[in-house]
């Protein structure tokens, strides 16, 4: 019962292996692997099938779920493909796993720390790096520099220095009226591009907003600018020859 | 230490193919085929055809026998199955059933 079994590097097993003891896999089996005790898959074992014993130690490759009563290692040049299934599972750096990994059973008095300490390192620091640090600053950083944007240059209007803090309140108030004229030119844009009108009625739209407004006008400008030209046609290439030249020249050959 | 080894209470149930020394004290149903030395123990049950350098057999085979070099039945062996090898023994206490052919 006690001795260890061992599949040789040069052996290949195709079928079953069940029973009792502890199996060592250096070489390959396909098919399922199911002890009772502990099963070591060594850099060298392949294993096509499911394996399933108290504590799997995997260095080798797996094609199968994993199933171990204990415990599952995956070593550094282990390569899994298939559900993971234990109370306690420890992927090594260096190791690869693809499949459904499940942390069940009831793990052991002394291996609930060890359980506890592989999530800490990994589930804490990630939400605590993406969570507190990221996003509060990226959030409070556009905001504090939006609203830096927004007081320069309400501020060199506003006549009166001294008194930053209720200029810097009258600054919003300013915008949002400010921001409504700038809609109205939009509608009267609009107007002459539906009446797919000739070019007379472009230029008129761009020199009527160039003298209003000075702070929206050049945000719409641009705006304005941008569809239009990737919209137009390409301009027609003149031949340079005109049609029926050639049948002219060669006419007058003949 | 053999290259392989089935051990007491093992169970399997397929072909074991391979290039080194396997050693049986466990249960295996199917082929076993190597180019090296094949031990089956005291513990073991065999119920396959089994093709290796040599054979040794001190637990229960049942299955033909092909080896290269030769074949030893052990006391309180059991082999029931055809034999093909160079050279044979049956020591005092084993059981055999079958055929041997003995020819180069």
């Amino acid at each position: 019962m006690a001795e260890i079994s061992v599949i040789g590097a040069g052996t290949v097993v195709s079928g079953h292996v069940h029973g009792d003891g502890s199996l060592e896999i250096l070489g390959r089996v396909e098919g399922d692997v199911s002890v009772t005790g502990d099963v070591i898959i060594g850099a060298s074992g392949r294993v096509r099938g499911n394996v399933s014993g108290a504590q799997l130690t995997i260095s080798g490759h797996v094609q199968g779920d994993l199933r171990g009563t204990r415990a599952v290692l995956l070593e550094r040049d282990a390569r899994v493909v298939g559900d993971i299934t234990s109370p306690r599972v420890a992927i090594a750096p260096g190791a690869l796993a693809r499949g459904h990994v499940q942390t069940d059973g009831e793990p052991g008095a002394a291996l609930a720390p060890r359980q506890v300490t592989p999530a800490a390192r990994v589930a804490p620091p990630a939400p605590v790096a993406r969570v507190a640090p990221a996003t509060p600053v990226a959030r409070v950083a556009p905001l504090a520099v939006a609203r830096v944007a927004l007081a320069r240059p309400h501020l060199p209007p506003a006549p009166a220095p001294a008194a930053r803090q209720p200029s810097v309140a009258k600054a919003p108030a300013r915008p949002e009226p400010a921001r409504p004229e700038p809609a109205r030119p939009e509608p009267r844009r609009v107007e002459p591009a539906r009446p797919v009108a000739a070019p007379v009625a472009a230029p008129p739209p761009p020199p009527p907003p160039a003298p209003a407004a000075a702070p929206p006008e050049p945000a719409f400008v641009p705006v304005r600018a941008i569809n239009p030209e990737p919209r137009r046609p390409p301009p027609p290439v003149i031949p340079v020859l005109g049609k029926g030249v050639k049948a002219k020249k060669k006419k007058s050959r003949d | 230490m053999a290259g392989t080894v089935i051990g007491e209470g093992l169970v399997v149930e397929g072909d074991i193919t391979g290039d080194e020394e396997i050693v049986i004290n466990g249960t295996l149903r199917g082929r076993l085929t190597t180019s090296d030395a094949v031990t089956v123990g005291g513990t073991a049950v065999v119920g396959a055809d089994i093709t290796g350098a040599s054979l040794s057999v001190a637990g229960q085979v049942i299955g033909d026998v092909t080896a290269s070099e030769r074949v030893d039945i052990q006391a309180g062996g059991k082999l029931v199955g055809d034999i093909k090898a160079a050279r044979f023994t049956i020591a005092d206490g084993a059981s055999f059933k079958g055929n041997v052919d003995m020819e180069d």
